[in-house]
């Protein structure tokens, strides 16, 4: 047997895998969505199928504005994993409240600064082991 | 509860090794029971193994077990293993101390393992992205580098630190490994060459990131008795404390150079301790990265909230100063084998309050702390003490 990698660094996104589908479906389609706690109502990022805080596991989902400001981000110039490619921004982008962590995508890094407006850019990744598109939530300047 | 001492400690060589994940077992463990001799591997009755990725990288799990055969220990009281990320050595003591506490067992080892630099090197960075969550961080790309970024930008930001003053924690920690045989990094370091190192995640530059290490270290803890028996210089854990804020970045407070977790594992153990951060002499602290250490010294309460920045550049934190941080090297000088660095500032911290350190040697060291982290939000701190008072 030859060697091989057995790693995928992607998440599985299928309603065959994963009850947070939704999440993936909304966002093939532009949207940034996350869950709402019926319970509770509290508004979560990420999206959660459980809620720590009244214990319910029913939850609507709820687009955001998909606009939103940098409140913290690094370059990151080297040392990173097999298959990621730098210079790459990290970012906590502030969006309706929530702090959500991501990249920013089609950003000069030396011009990235905190306060600066972005927006959600779906991006899509490596197709599953099935052949199902996948995409991550990734955010570019406004 | 009952008294509890470390009795033994041996280090592996640190480095990128031309040795198998066994190979580092054997030789940790045969450097604590060589310097342990009233101890044979068949009077251990407890085997604790601190170890974050075996599965990736050695393609093995069920790994106390194997450890406990490999070094010929056959465990009647604990067998188990630790996973916390890079955290995982100090959980690991901290489960050993509960069960001789609690009277469960009297003499047990924990031994902390890692083989990073394998199957290849473009996989190990690969695989400490497990440490981050898979779905919401590691799928971006996300390892720890960036994270520890994000809080030495706000310190900047928030405190006037600056680019030299995180240099001079790798200067120190680097000039630190230098003494030390089993340190990954053994040439030393000039500011210069630190400010100079490349850039891996702004602000944050090579010199001053733990490399990716392997390596194994192994400690003998025991009830009083046994250590009494043993003996006659136990090193007594005095004081343990663990808090968590959160596991993913957007978990964690909003000021990611404020790390509440720290502080509040560092106040729980300096209370079971009956000592304050002024009592410390020597701490061994998890510089993952420059920053962490600049964290920690407030966090700890060995300087006050911003002040971490002169504390390090007035030699505070030295030989000399009030507290001496990382005498082995730290992460940052030593390397970073995950599950051995805990286990591995417990063997320092039990030289160093024995007199034992040789150049390492902190004069007349009493009281010493060692903190370990896995993130910015999940602290465990320990408080060990040359007297059992
Ligand atoms: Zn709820």
């Amino acid at each position: 047997m030859p060697y091989f990698r057995a790693t995928d660094p992607f998440p599985l996104e299928s309603a065959d895998h994963t009850k947070l589908h939704e999440f993936y479906a909304r966002l093939a389609a532009g949207r940034l969505a996350t869950t709402r706690c019926v319970g509770c109502r509290r508004l979560a990022w990420p999206p959660r199928g459980f809620c720590g805080e009244c214990g319910s596991d029913r939850f609507d989902w709820t687009d955001l504005s998909g606009e939103g400001t940098i409140h913290a981000f690094t370059v990151q110039e080297a040392g990173l994993p097999a298959g990621f490619d730098g210079p790459r921004v990290f970012a906590i982008v502030k969006i309706d409240g929530l702090r959500v962590f991501s990249i920013l995508v089609g950003a000069e890094p030396s011009k990235v600064a905190i306060g600066q407006p972005v927006r959600v850019s779906p991006l899509r990744v490596a197709d599953d082991p099935n052949g199902n598109a996948r995409w991550l939530p990734a955010f570019c300047p406004a | 509860m009952r008294k509890v001492a470390v009795v033994g400690a041996g280090v592996s060589k640190f480095g990128v090794r031309k040795a198998s994940y066994r190979d580092l077992i054997w030789e940790a463990g045969k450097a604590c029971f060589d310097a342990t001799p009233a101890v044979k591997p068949k009077d251990v009755e407890g085997l604790v193994v601190g170890s974050v990725l075996p599965e990736r990288t050695a393609f093995q799990s069920h790994i106390s077990s194997m450890a406990a055969e490999a070094l010929g220990i056959r465990p009647s009281a604990l067998s188990a293993r630790t996973e916390h990320m890079c955290a995982s050595g100090t959980v690991g003591i901290r489960y050993a101390y509960a069960f001789i506490a609690a009277g469960l067992a009297d003499l047990v080892m924990v031994l902390g393992v890692e083989k990073l630099n394998q199957p290849s090197g473009d996989e190990a960075i690969l695989n400490m992205g497990t440490g981050v969550d898979r779905e919401w961080e590691a799928a971006f790309g996300l390892t720890a580098p960036p994270c520890f970024a994000l809080a030495a930008q706000r310190h900047i930001a928030a405190y006037g630190t600056t680019e030299e003053q995180l240099a001079m924690v790798g200067v120190k920690n680097h000039t630190h490994a230098s003494k030390n045989p089993t340190a990954h990094f053994q040439k030393g370091a000039t500011l210069d060459q630190v400010l100079c190192s490349r850039m891996i995640s702004t602000p944050l530059r090579l010199f001053m990131c733990s490399p990716i290490t392997d390596g194994a270290a192994a400690v003998l803890v025991a009830s009083e008795d046994r250590a009494r028996d043993l003996t006659d210089r136990p090193v007594w854990i005095r004081g343990t404390g663990q808090a968590l804020d959160g596991f993913q970045l957007t978990s964690l407070h909003e000021d990611y150079a404020h790390w509440p977790a720290l502080e509040r594992a560092g106040r729980a153990a300096y209370r079971m301790a009956g000592v304050t951060a002024g009592d410390v002499d020597v701490a061994e602290v998890h510089d993952c990265f420059a920053i962490a250490e600049l964290i920690a010294y407030e966090e700890l309460g060995f300087c006050r909230k911003g002040e971490a920045g002169p504390f390090v550049a007035h030699g505070r934190s030295d030989y000399g100063g009030e507290v001496v941080v990382n005498p082995r090297g730290g992460l940052i000088g030593c390397g970073h084998p995950l599950g051995a660095t805990g286990v591995a500032q417990a063997a320092e911290v039990f030289a160093q309050l024995r007199g034992e350190a040789g150049a390492r040697q902190v004069p007349d060291a009493a009281v010493g702390l060692t903190h370990n982290n896995s993130g910015m939000g999940e602290h465990v701190v320990m408080i060990y003490g040359r007297e059992d008072r």
